[in-house]
């Protein structure tokens, strides 16, 4: 593993969202909407409205239609329900707290990797973003055989401690926190230590030159230099927290978020409900985009580089403790993973009762290449997840290069639009998609593609959107506008300029979001769930289809084979991106 | 500063062209929506593909709710053929949302009336008997629950675990059934509600799964849930689970499972012709053999049938249950139940 914290280039570049809506500070460098733009702001805008805003209209156009007819009938029921308004208030303050913990977790750990040197630093720190690497239902699955009730740890705890009960149960909103926190910290995590190596050390010095003690330096200059990444990861532990399922469905109990009411209402078959509930949550994620934009508006901190580099590690005295701290956080932090490799081992119907299983073979493994069957779905996720991450780059580069350097009429709306994906949850996409795409009527811009190849790429191109194009643009703002300057002065056209000074200097930014938008569609499930076929049915897909059938074993051997691929792709993409 | 080239890209971009070639062998595709579990599934799709080399048989796993809401979500576009298994009333909803296509089988009059749909758009192929199952190694003798309303035996406060209702058919049915005994026998749903207050109180849990709860069960997290018949057998079967059930005393409902032909399928012809195959005698037969389903037609005898299906037909003393009135009203049903009932001790 290679996912070193200390390459700026990579991952959390897409902070930058929040921070779209600001004063440039190099305005100078957007030129005005030449008339040649057009050829890039056109597609752009097309897909944006096409793919991104329509199929969403058909859900607020569900949620005061009934058979036809206009009513507010659904609204109603919503606002007169207590339960359904404890749901949306559940979810609001979930995702706060979550937000909270995570960045509690997150943020010192990046200090501590970031500013610290000790044994295995390099190592510990990439080892402690392995979570990224979980999809969300190898995750889920592999708490519930760690801490559940007759979990590993759960089990070994009352053992040792000689309880006749379990210790714990890991049911309700505290257990909802908990899986949230542990899952999310990842994004304060990489954002702040991304942060923290771009900063300027040259200002700490100032303000301890100044007669600034620690404290009051983390808070008034280290701190909110890192306003945009903290703010960046807010935003991203918000909206997921706020789309979360599986964590609320499987560990709620009867704890009752929006996620969980949608799917209570569509397999109730209250279509009408159902498109409120989505429009509520994702009107709910849209304000609190729009309030932190707000706040990062009207806060300002950036200073010009002396310079230097990112403030020297610290040699720590007693490194060896450190590492100890650092190996047992991160040994705590990787117990799904292991819990998910162990199961993989697990032959169908062996495990039964006993706290660790009794019969270990590698048949799972032996099957993935005797068993034609079980390789169709690797492929079809490697396929799909591709497909859908080369159209991400290809549009993120256009758009990136609009939102950086163009100044046009519209564009906070299409700022907007390209974030609006994040607002929405996967079930309510895939609700849209399958209700847009499943009529032939090309005038108005809809086509059949439900149950065909394209369906789920597609999905996976929408969710990802704001996450590759965001990192593009953050590659984009760093990047000098005085190269352009040049090429053209030297004799390039605009066309040479892009290819040869542009797309080479952007192209790192755009391979870590398109590696991160590539991970999260190859384990990609709640969308897929709703829109597979039998032919293109990925991976996620798959997993559950064996978990129904009762065979842990299968299920794990996917899941270790996700997090591989996912891993690879980590370690090729960070060694071949960070070479510069 | 050494930048990255685009051949970075260019790797994974091969990978895709490498996996997008090969597949599609020729054969016509029959695409069929069951939630009947992969194992008889398998079994199922090899001996159809033995009996028609010419179609590739493609069955999609999933519940039998979900599949009803996929099929109302691709009514535009179906994109199956056949949906083979779910409980009558289920079909039922399905055909008032014209999502069903009308086709008798000949083995439509080897079925009860009350198996069929007098329309034709759907036939009962099994029947599934809801049961009591408990933890065998720790639930034993006289303490087993012989009938419903020994679950709310106070011994089983905190005991009972419960698949999620609002996900499962067999959940519904049973719920569905106190409600409507309720109104049998005191003409409005309150006793049937309090029944339920009561069962929501001895919950421990509800769990997400079949598999889940199977597990939960079997490593005594809890020690008794509510849950049907073949499940529970096919399951006993192929593992050493130490899973047990009854059959309640005072009756209880039995669902029965059906098949139908998808509106505009693709492929009508196969459809129809593997709806008449699914439902042959010696098809029905094996599913009895291998996957413990109990036949819904009345020409399979006794001895063909394997020895825990013969037993249970014995003691089996079937619910009158009012389908009509439960298909009508259980969504509503079901939403009470989730906002007033569930969690509400």
């Amino acid at each position: 593993m290679s996912t070193s914290i200390d390459r700026p280039s990579a991952g959390p570049a897409s902070t930058e969202v929040a921070a779209e809506g600001r004063a440039d500070g190099r305005v100078d460098a957007e030129g005005a909407g030449r008339r040649g733009d057009w050829w890039v702001i056109a597609p752009v805008l097309l897909i944006l409205l096409w793919l991104v805003l329509y199929p969403n209209l058909f859900v607020l156009l569900a949620s005061v239609t009934e058979r036809g007819h206009a009513t507010l009938e659904a609204w109603r029921r919503f606002f007169g329900s207590p339960a359904e308004l404890g749901a949306l208030w559940a979810s609001v303050w979930i995702s706060a707290a979550s937000v909270v913990l995570s960045a509690l977790i997150g943020v010192p750990l990046a200090f501590l990797f970031a500013r610290r040197d000790f044994p295995g630093r390099r190592l510990l720190g990439g080892l402690a973003a392995m979570p990224v690497l979980l999809p969300p239902l190898v995750g889920t699955i592999s708490f519930l055989f760690l801490y559940g009730e007759t979990g590993f740890l759960t089990r070994g705890v009352q053992t040792v401690l000689g309880m006749t009960e379990a210790p714990w149960r890991l049911a309700g909103p505290w257990a909802v926190l908990l899986v949230h926190a542990y899952t999310m910290y990842v994004y304060f995590y990489l954002f702040a230590a991304a942060g923290l190596s771009r900063l300027d050390g040259g200002y700490a010095e100032a303000a301890a030159a100044l007669g600034a003690g620690w404290w009051t330096t983390l808070r008034r200059v280290t701190l909110p230099m890192l306003g945009p990444a903290l703010g960046g990861a807010s935003l991203l532990v918000f909206m997921t927290s706020m789309a979360s399922f599986s964590a609320p469905y499987v560990f709620g109990g009867g704890f009752r978020v929006l996620t969980t009411q949608i799917y209570a209402s569509k397999l109730n078959g209250e279509e009408g409900l159902v498109a409120v509930e989505a429009v509520v949550l994702a009107v709910t994620s849209l304000l609190f985009l729009a309030g932190l934009r707000r706040i990062e508006g009207s806060r300002e901190y950036t200073g010009a580089s002396k310079g230097l580099g990112p403030a020297p590690r610290t040699q720590a005295r007693r490194g060896w403790v450190l590492t100890a701290v650092a190996a047992l956080f991160t040994g705590f932090l990787l117990l799904p993973h292991l819990t998910v490799l162990l199961v993989s081992f697990v032959p169908e119907g062996t495990w039964t009762t006993q706290i660790l299983p009794p019969v270990y073979s590698a048949s799972g493994y032996r099957a993935l290449f005797t068993d034609p069957e079980r390789l169709v779905p690797v492929l079809n996720s490697l396929r799909m997840a591709t497909a859908a991450t080369l159209a991400n780059v290809a549009f993120a580069f256009a758009a990136g290069y609009l939102l950086a350097r163009r100044r046009f009429r519209g564009k906070g709306a299409v700022a907007a639009l390209v974030a609006l994906p994040w607002a929405l949850p996967g079930t309510v996409l895939a609700v849209a998609l399958a209700t847009t795409f499943s009529v032939h009527r090309p005038l108005a811009g809809r086509f059949v593609w439900v149950g065909t190849f394209a369906i789920l790429p597609i999905a996976y191109f929408i969710r990802n959107v704001p996450l590759v194009t965001n990192a593009a643009l953050a590659s984009f703002r760093q990047l000098d506008p005085a190269l352009e300057e040049a090429a053209a002065a030297l004799g390039a056209g605009r066309f040479t300029a892009l290819r040869r000074v542009v797309l080479p200097l952007v192209l790192p930014g755009l391979a870590a979001g398109a590696l991160l938008a590539w991970v999260t569609a190859l384990g990609e499930f709640v969308a897929s769930i709703l829109l597979y076929t039998h032919r293109t049915r990925p991976l996620s897909v798959e997993m559950l289809s064996d978990l129904r059938a009762y065979d842990f074993g299968g299920a794990a051997v996917y899941g270790v084979l996700l997090i591989v691929l996912v891993a690879a792709a980590f370690a090729l993409g960070y060694r071949r991106v960070g070479e510069g | 500063m050494r930048t990255a080239r685009p051949r970075t890209l260019a790797v994974p971009a091969l990978l895709a062209l490498l996996a997008a070639c090969g597949g599609g062998d020729g054969r016509q595709v029959l695409t069929v929506y069951s939630p009947h579990g992969r194992d008889m599934l398998k079994a199922f799709e090899a001996a159809y593909e033995r009996a028609n080399p010419g179609v590739d048989l493609q069955f999609v796993d999933m519940g039998s709710q979900e599949i009803l809401d996929r099929l109302r979500s691709e009514k535009a576009n179906p994109q199956a053929d056949v949906w083979f298994g779910a409980p009558a009333y289920t079909f039922a909803q399905g055909a008032a949302d014209s999502l069903l296509e009308r086709f008798v089988p000949t083995w439509a009059t080897a079925v009860p009336a009350e198996a069929r749909d007098p329309a034709g758009y759907w036939h009962g192929t099994y029947l599934t008997p809801e049961v009591i199952a408990y933890n065998s190694k720790r639930v034993t003798g006289a303490q087993v629950p012989a009938d419903w309303d020994d679950v709310l035996d106070p011994r089983w406060k905190g005991k009972v675990l419960i698949r999620d209702p609002m996900a499962s058919g067999t959940m519904r049915t049973i719920f569905g059934m106190a409600v409507l005994r309720s109104l049998r026998q005191t003409g409005d749903t309150a006793q049937g509600w309090r029944w339920l207050r009561r069962l929501d109180g001895q919950t421990k849990e509800y769990v997400l799964n079949p598999t889940l709860l199977y597990q939960k069960l079997a490593r005594e997290e809890g020690l008794v849930t509510l849950w049907d018949l073949p499940d529970l057998e096919e399951l006993r079967s192929h593992t050493d689970l130490p899973i047990a059930y009854v059959l309640p005393r005072s009756g209880t409902p039995v669902l029965v499972d059906a098949i139908g032909v998808v509106k505009g399928a693709q492929h009508p012809e196969l459809a129809r012709a593997f709806v008449e195959w699914a439902g042959s005698a010696p098809q029905v037969t094996a599913a009895a053999r291998t996957s413990f389903r109990l036949p819904a037609r009345t020409d399979v005898p006794d001895s063909a049938l394997p020895e825990p299906l013969r037993r249970a037909k014995q003691a089996l003393k079937a619910e009158p249950m009012d389908w009509r009135r439960f298909e009508k009203e259980s969504p509503g049903w079901m939403r009470y139940w989730d906002t007033n009932v569930r969690g509400r001790r």
